[in-house]
């Protein structure tokens, strides 16, 4: 009875886990992979098989291939704006300043309590060409400001920009703690040899940190693509003509908004197996040195 | 002062951490080639010291000075000091060899001569099998000499250790000691070492300095730490057993235990009052049968014998214990026995001040 | 290495950044205050010339903030508790047993991070509309309870929990559900605390589920709410969403300023590898 009980707990504890990741993970990913087969309009009774249509479209539609092209826009703005410059940050917080360390990440982090609805609608009015701050000051030093919604890579800066506003904290801590595990003696080690910081910084603290530092990285491709849904959705609704839409967005689009719930579908498993090629290099990079479990 | 080594001058030194002081107005100076070693109680500030010659703390007020001068004036490129942390602080990326090489390589020494270094340091230390692995493929002792060993390669006329050996075996303990004193002796670069373990300090150290609370008690040669302490403190703190101390009282040229005399000295100038008497458990004569006009009774609470001498925990009449060591003992546990102290080998201590009176006959 | 008394110069670019997270927020606060006149005119001000709470009370003619916030409330403390629930039975089975495929069942767990929203929307849309949970908080939370990151957090806590505390319990017969509640759960207090108020603050913010389930006005969260000002008001309005943007941050502010110190660890150990 005992030896039974104990067979089946283990099982019991994680059974809602199981039942919830079931229904509304591992089974929808099924299905979204058998909805890319068909053209369907989300609403239709019956659904016409069309094989690898859908596919063929994301990649031959010339909407789709802007979108894919943006995808790889956002991508390289995401990892300047939110890897490069908080682990830039969190290497001078760790290793340049000596005081107000604490205070720096209390103050990094607010923005992170504020949705993004929030951080849109705040730099929508900074930012508005005719009637913003920032273009009153620029055309007191005689700049005009661009009106940045019109052209689809204005739009995506300002997009980053505010998923960086909110994730920067976030990243900064997470980064500032890799830092903050390097132990103390090796530094001072380097110290007493009189190493200088930079060269320290390249040949022992970011190959240590390196665990970390592409978590945060994958990380930040896989979250960021979808953060910027939000700012996209309220600012430019993907425009100016599809000129900020990323593939995230666009599978909204297809499903919600044009119905193509095929196409939609087709381009969510493409955007999935992207993504499980970066969570491939995580595990080869950051889990897979924890064997513990096996 | 030579080519390959260089005093070292603490004056005046404090260092406070916020409301806390770690040390306290400290006062010391290192001859060149010396071989100094910082003993004290966890707490008592000797890492702080050693940080401080390192220039890794300032300290909050007072000078540290290498050859008379400060060390950010002459150490541009690194070679006056090398140190040797607890838990050793190799760099986990880089192998063996990279570890050793990393800072000659960042100062620019030609590939040629760094090479020669390295490889010689290697073979000393019986390391050159191991020079293509990580850290983390080796065993504790390895690490430890890995890292005695980056600081050998750097030839600096200063080698700070930071409690070097407390993190390996016991067995490996010893050989490790020998190495370093070796290296010593071959190299002769100024070196303070910081210990918590005593027998390491005697075995190590030209001189030993003893500190607690952030002030050094004592600076001497081993055996005048050990023989002559100038305070209870440091009576206390070296020396296993423990020294005993006892309330004695001084009278008529006799000193008096319980009112018994115990011993005579033969010479002293110290007023008729109340001291503090220490005794090394060594410095016992204890006998079942044998007595004589200074000896006095006690029962044998406890015998543990260690081989090569026994332990005895003594109880006085009067209820205090006393530790003594013996070769050999005709008693059993719960006799009552007769024990003598020497009086050459006594240290009396003032009852205020706890310092060392050495019977009023100097100092 | 600095020397003392030497400014660090590093401050000023930290100073900058500080600058560009938080000046925003005080504009936003500021504005909130501001007739929509002033808003305009003195619009590098971030102290109102004629301070109002006019735009507070108009937003308050327009829509139901008490029901706005309550739904906001009801939905992120429903995926809290349930995240929190989830989590730490998860993770208490993967420290106390061993089983068959661990290592799997970690990895799908971690995997799941990956997982983008846009391949499991339509078939959980469908879902929430057979239960005839659309336009119901209870469907935006529902496909959300339960969350990876938290069974890592957890489980990272739970490893550091010494084995022979467990052993002890064990030997003294207690049995596992006491273990779990009376030993584990306690030990585990600050970051079940943390980490619910990190799932509570996201929660609270989220914007992409609710605006795909909650169509009508009456069901909106907060964020929504914000969202309608900015596509058919805003741009003519900056100072009423911003009132309700003030509004809609209050509680996350509360909450983050009272259990600061934990929060920020716990991100700590959500990274730590």
């Amino acid at each position: 009875m005992h030896n039974k009980n104990k067979r089946i707990l283990p099982f019991l504890y994680l059974l809602p886990t199981a039942i919830l990741l079931l229904v509304f993970m591992i089974i929808p990913i099924i299905y979204t992979f058998y909805l890319s087969f068909f053209d369907w309009n989300l609403i239709a009774p019956t659904k016409e098989f069309v094989g690898f249509k859908n596919y063929i479209d994301v990649f031959i539609d010339p909407i789709n291939q802007k979108v894919i092209l943006n995808t790889i826009i956002y991508i390289v703005f995401l990892i300047i704006l939110n890897f490069l410059i908080p682990y830039f940050i969190s290497l001078i917080v760790k290793f340049f300043i000596n005081k107000m360390q604490k205070t720096y990440k209390i103050l990094f982090f607010i923005p992170s309590l504020f949705s993004l609805v929030v951080g849109a609608m705040i730099f929508t009015w900074m930012l508005n060409p005719v009637s913003g701050p920032i273009a009153f000051i620029l055309k007191n030093i005689g700049i005009s400001m661009p009106n940045w919604s019109n052209s689809g890579i204005l739009a995506i800066t300002v997009i980053c920009f505010i998923t960086n506003w909110k994730v920067f904290g976030y990243n900064f801590i997470l980064l500032l703690t890799g830092l903050g595990s390097i132990p103390q003696n090796i530094i001072d080690a380097a110290k007493i040899d009189r190493i200088p910081k930079w060269r320290l910084i390249f040949n022992v603290v970011l190959p240590m940190n390196r665990g970390i530092s592409v978590y945060v990285l994958i990380l930040t491709i896989v979250q960021g693509l979808q953060y910027v849904f939000t700012p996209i959705n309220v600012i430019t609704t993907g425009g100016p003509y599809y000129g900020s839409s990323n593939m995230i967005y666009q599978t909204y689009l297809n499903a919600f908004v044009l119905y193509k719930t095929g196409t939609s579908s087709a381009l969510a498993i493409v955007t999935f197996i992207i993504f499980l090629i970066l969570l491939f290099i995580e595990i080869r990079f950051v889990e897979g040195r924890s064997d513990k479990y096996v | 002062m030579g080519e390959n080594n260089a005093t070292i001058e603490l004056k005046q030194i404090s260092k406070q951490f916020k409301d806390n002081k770690i040390i306290n107005e400290l006062n010391l100076s290192i001859q060149a080639g010396e071989f100094l070693v910082l003993l004290g109680p966890s707490g008592c500030g000797k890492s702080t010291t050693l940080r401080m010659i390192a220039g890794l703390e300032e300290p909050t007020t007072g000078d540290v000075l290498i050859n008379g001068k400060k060390l950010k004036q002459i150490d541009e490129d690194g070679h006056t000091v090398a140190m040797v942390f607890q838990d050793y602080a190799l760099y986990p990326n880089m192998t063996v060899y990279q570890n050793l090489e990393y800072a000659l390589k960042v100062h620019k020494i030609p590939v040629q001569s760094r090479r020669s270094r390295i490889e010689a340091v290697l073979k000393i230390l019986n390391l050159t099998n191991y020079k293509n692995r990580l850290p983390s493929q080796l065993s504790g002792g390895q690490k430890q000499r890995v890292a005695v060993g980056r600081g050998m390669v750097k030839k600096s006329k200063i080698f700070l250790l930071d409690e070097p050996l407390s993190n390996i075996d016991i067995q490996l303990r010893e050989k490790a000691r020998d190495e370093i004193q070796n290296m010593h002796l071959e190299n002769r670069q100024t070196i303070v070492y910081v210990t918590h373990d005593q027998l390491e300090a005697m075995a190590l150290g030209d001189r030993i300095a003893v500190m607690d609370q952030g002030i050094i008690q004592m600076i001497d040669t081993p055996e005048n730490i050990y023989n002559k302490p100038t305070n209870l403190f440091v009576a206390k703190f070296i020396g296993t057993p423990q020294i005993n101390i006892i309330e004695i009282e001084l009278n008529n040229g006799q000193v008096l235990f319980n009112n018994k005399p115990i011993m005579k000295p033969s010479t002293y100038k110290l007023d008729s009052k109340k001291y503090y008497l220490g005794i090394r458990p060594e410095n016992f004569s204890c006998s079942k049968t044998e007595r004589n006009e200074f000896s006095f009774e006690v029962m044998v609470d406890n015998i543990i014998d260690y081989g090569r001498f026994v332990q005895l925990s003594l109880i006085t009449k009067d209820n205090e214990y006393l530790k003594a060591t013996v070769n050999k003992f005709d008693f059993q546990k719960g006799e009552t026995i007769n024990v003598t102290l020497d009086q050459s080998t006594s240290i009396i201590f003032d009852q205020t001040t706890g310092k060392n009176l050495y019977w009023g006959n100097y100092e | 290495m600095f020397d003392k008394g030497k400014i660090n110069y590093w401050h000023l670019l930290l100073i900058l950044v500080v600058l560009i997270a938080i000046l925003p927020i005080l504009f936003m606060v500021s504005n909130s205050f501001k007739t929509l006149r002033d808003s305009y005119n003195t619009m590098l001000s971030l102290i109102p010339l004629r301070p109002t709470l006019n735009n507070y009370l108009m937003l308050n003619r327009q829509v139901n903030l008490l029901t706005l916030t309550w739904n906001t409330f009801l939905m992120a403390a429903i995926v809290t508790i349930g995240k929190l629930l989830t989590g730490l039975l998860t993770a208490y089975a993967f420290r106390s047993y061993r089983f068959k495929g661990k290592m799997f069942v970690y990895l799908i767990f971690v995997s799941t991070i990956f997982v983008p929203f846009t391949i499991i929307m339509i078939p959980n849309y469908l879902v929430i509309a057979k239960l005839n949970l659309l336009n119901n908080v209870l469907g935006v939370a529902l496909p959300q309870l339960c969350d990876a990151t938290g069974i890592m957090i957890f489980l990272k806590t739970m490893e550091k929990i010494p084995n022979t505390l467990i052993d002890a319990a064990k030997v003294d017969n207690i049995p596992n559900r006491k273990i779990f509640f009376n030993i584990v759960i306690p030990i585990l207090k600050p970051s079940i605390v943390s980490v619910g108020a990190i799932f509570f603050i996201n929660s609270w913010n989220e914007y992409v589920w609710p605006t795909l389930i909650l169509k009508d006005k009456a069901s909106f969260t907060l964020p929504l709410a914000l969202q309608n000002y900015i596509s058919s008001e805003g741009g003519t309005n900056f100072p009423l969403a911003m009132a309700l943007s003030t509004i809609m941050v209050i509680l996350p502010l509360i909450i983050y300023l009272i259990f600061q110190k934990y929060i920020l660890n716990s991100i700590s150990t959500s990274g730590l590898k």
